[in-house]
């Protein structure tokens, strides 16, 4: 098996999609046992207009979980690997951006806990998370490259 | 066609996150429960480096941002400058053991400032609680319960029902000009200058946030009480 065989393998991309699924639905939990803490991690990024601060921290958690509990049952895999990817992409936006002006802040990816670090703690941490969702991208890439490849043959029974 | 089945799916994903979102927020406690639309003025104004919150004027201020600068400078003691090194003292002698809750003392020391806020130290704050001036913990409910400074009231910012609070507050018909202490975490926390906006721009004009905030008081062994705001 040559190493492009084995990366586009059904084997290989369901365990990426369950994977990928699985971090989503566990970023989206912490989120959605607290909205408001949410709510101020999504206000610190300093992007969000105010009037849509709460909206956004209400909402992005259920998008977190249906798409990733979509990802690991295997319904509508194009699109759900889709939004995954699209939401990746945000959160490398704005971690970047908060980055490059400085603004050292808490992810608030897996953890709403405000967390008592320095602002170089913050900053190395911030480096880390793009780091983390490039790697998640990555998972985002593989799942659709192999659909693209080889249509809708994936399916959880090739477990 | 396969572009609209997709395009189809991902906004069935969508309005399904944003209908549970709707449903889980109005089933939701008090403690959990956000505004659907929020009011933070700053949102988009980034903190300056080294500087975790730059003081800014409220909506109803013409969105021009309030100067940091203390306007008790030269008088002592005072509230102290955010940048400036603690440049009060705590109350000694006479002064410390003469416990008037006057508003002419309160005035004398902190006259209103016409500001959003002027930041405080631990020893402004001192004096102050010994003098029975309204305390509010801008703090989490959860975190108020666990410890908060003795007669300082519950007014979370992040919880649902803040502006509720902010206009009960108001109907209480206080004077605006006596001084307000607010407090939240200290170091980067930022809730207490929020509420200070908010009731700034409801008319209170003499807010002096506490910079060291919670963690400073308990260090200093401030009094202070648990439990939900009786």
């Amino acid at each position: 098996m040559t190493p492009k065989e084995a990366l586009a393998s059904p084997w290989l991309t369901v365990r990426v999609q369950i994977a990928l699924g699985l971090f989503f639905v566990a970023a989206a939990l912490p989120k959605l046992v607290d909205p408001p803490s949410f709510a101020h991690m999504v206000y610190n990024y300093r992007l969000v207009p105010g009037a849509f601060v709460n909206l956004m921290a209400l909402v992005m958690p259920w998008l977190e979980l249906l798409a990733g509990l979509a990802l690991i049952l295997g319904i509508w895999r194009r699109v759900s690997t889709g939004l995954v990817g699209a939401l990746l992409l945000v959160f490398i936006a704005a971690i970047s951006l908060n980055l490059a002006r400085g603004n050292a802040i808490d992810c608030g990816c897996f953890d709403v806990a405000q967390a008592n670090k320095t602002i170089d703690e913050r900053l190395a941490d911030m480096r880390l998370d793009i780091l983390r969702d490039l790697g998640m991208l990555l998972m985002v890439a593989q799942i659709l490259w192999v659909k693209g490849r080889e249509g809708h043959k994936i399916v959880p029974s090739t477990l | 066609m396969n572009l609209r089945r997709h395009l189809l799916e991902a906004a069935t994903v969508v309005l399904a996150a944003i209908l549970c979102a709707l449903v889980a927020n109005a089933l939701a406690s008090r403690e959990r429960k956000l505004a659907l639309v929020g009011s933070y003025p700053n949102a988009l104004v980034v903190p300056e480096k080294a500087e975790a919150i730059a003081p800014a004027a409220p909506a109803s201020n013409g969105g021009a941002p309030a100067s940091a600068k203390s306007p008790f400078e030269g008088k002592h003691p005072g509230p102290s400058e955010k940048s400036a090194p603690k440049a009060t003292v705590p109350p000694q002698g006479s002064e410390a053991r003469t416990f008037s809750s006057s508003p002419d003392d309160l005035l004398k020391r902190f006259p209103p400032h016409n500001k959003p806020y002027v930041e405080i130290s631990g020893d402004d704050v001192a004096w102050l609680v010994a003098r029975g001036v309204l305390v509010l913990d801008a703090r989490r409910t959860k975190d108020y319960e666990e410890g908060h400074i003795a007669l300082a009231r519950s007014f979370p910012v992040w919880e649902s029902d803040i502006d509720a609070r902010v206009t009960a507050l108001v109907g209480e018909g206080r004077d605006g000009a006596i001084p307000v202490v607010l407090y939240c975490s200290g170091g980067d926390c930022e809730d207490s200058h929020m509420l200070a906006q908010k009731l700034f721009g409801a008319g209170f004009n003499n807010l002096l946030v506490y910079r060291d905030g919670w963690p400073d008081w308990v260090k200093r062994r401030g009094s202070s009480v648990t439990g939900p705001e009786s």
